[in-house]
């Protein structure tokens, strides 16, 4: 016989089949002994035996194919992509109308206006960003795009004889309307970008100009229904050039 | 690096629907609550490498959601009634599948006692790795359970007819 009464830990214990075999055996004994003990017991076994038949009879209903991890793993990618577009379209959004807004406010305070801030700002952001709106290789491809977006947009000029060949677009909006940023590039991968939009509230009509704002330099004219402003490195000597041609053309 | 590979996953679905059933009590939210899951799961990347902490691991992950879902719930529905459209009391279509299986005295269990009584009598986890997935000591793990087979064995009981009366001479 047992010389010690299992605690109530160790009866938990046996059900569950944790006790070392020697403590085990003693407990079977006491049990023998002490029918109480054992009805309780045998009543925590057949509620255990219960709740097993009846979730296995659940568990053998096919699966939600949504629970693969396969589908998890897609959801989650697509979701993750969604929130990336998100953040992308926010920051153009406190970049542009931060930086727009902000340069507003001034030009408004100094009451001098420099014109198509947001074309050297719009440059800034996105003349070098991994990601555009399009990639394109031939101008046709370019001109397809902005006439989609801007319906009285001129034919762009064919750059290529300036070294410059189209790499992408991209769409921009500001508190002053939609505007497109059309990216070119040299051999060297050197960038400049021409910017068109409407004339706005802050940004009217101006006549053909050009100024220096940091290390961009901005040639800016309009024509037609729009503004147009060319932004390339204030260094780079062909924006001259290129920009007479765009002048004429557009 | 050990990476949380699917096959592993794909094995534990059905551990952890029985114990996602278990808590909500219904079967469609049960699944809501495998998935996130595995979601979360799959996110952080497993650093688990034996398989008994995996499915520990896994386990937690499911009663951790699960709980906050519930304090989401309750906060909601204190919302609600602030706004003078409070809702009393679990809906009836709750407990179903539960009920079904024979399972109705379990069901009123309070949710912590049916999750450990899942975990150790249905999943074999031992009381280490039950008290791991349910983030509580391990003395809590066994008072729990003493109090929760006590419970089951009273709510069964009393659910048993009574016995016919004899007649007496």
């Amino acid at each position: 016989m047992s010389r010690l009464i299992p605690s109530e830990e160790e009866l938990h214990a046996y059900v569950d089949e944790r006790l070392e075999p020697a403590r085990r055996r003693e407990v079977q004994l006491y049990l023998a002994a002490n029918p109480e003990q054992a009805a309780r017991i045998e009543g925590w076994r057949s509620d255990a035996r219960l709740l097993r038949t009846a979730l296995a009879g659940w568990a053998e209903q096919p699966l939600n194919p949504r629970l693969d991890p396969l589908a998890v793993r897609r959801s989650l990618r697509q979701r993750r992509q969604r929130r990336w577009a998100t953040a992308a379209m926010l920051l153009v959004a406190l970049g542009l109308g931060g930086a727009g807004g902000w340069q507003a406010r001034e030009t408004s305070l100094l009451a001098s206006n420099p014109p198509m801030a947001d074309a050297v700002q719009a440059h800034r952001l996105f003349a070098y960003a991994p990601s555009l709106d399009i990639a394109v290789q031939r101008p046709a491809q370019l001109q397809a795009w902005l006439g989609e977006h801007f319906q009285q947009a001129a034919p762009v000029p064919d750059l290529s004889a300036y070294g410059f060949s189209p790499v992408g677009a991209r769409l921009l909006s500001n508190e002053q309307g939609p505007a497109a940023l059309l990216v070119f590039e040299d051999a060297k991968g050197e960038r400049v970008s021409l910017f068109l939009r409407s004339p706005g509230e802050h940004y009217a009509r101006m006549p053909r100009g050009e100024r220096v704002d940091g290390t961009l330099q901005a040639r800016y004219w309009s024509r037609g229904d729009y503004n147009y402003a060319l932004v390339s490195d204030a260094a780079d000597g062909r924006a001259a050039q290129l920009r007479n041609v765009l002048d004429i053309a557009l | 690096m050990n990476h949380l590979d699917d096959a592993q996953l794909r094995d534990m679905l059905q551990r952890l629907r029985r114990f996602a059933l278990s808590l909500t009590r219904e079967a469609s939210s049960a699944d809501d609550l495998v998935q996130a899951t595995v979601e979360r799961a799959l996110s952080r990347g497993a650093q688990q490498n034996a398989e008994a902490s995996l499915r520990a691991w896994l386990f937690s992950i499911l009663y951790r959601l699960f709980i906050d879902g519930k304090r989401r719930e309750r906060r909601h529905a204190r919302w609600l009634a602030w706004f003078g459209r409070g809702e009393e009391g679990g809906s009836s279509t709750e407990d179903i599948v539960l009920a079904e299986s024979g399972l109705a005295a379990f069901a009123r269990l309070p949710t912590e006692q049916r999750a450990l009584l899942v975990l150790v009598s249905v999943e074999g986890l031992s009381y280490k790795e039950a008290a791991l997935a349910l983030d509580v000591p391990i003395g809590t793990v066994m008072s729990r359970l003493s109090r929760a087979r006590a419970a089951m064995r009273e709510l069964a009981e009393g659910n048993t007819p009574p016995p016919a009366l004899r007649r007496l001479k």
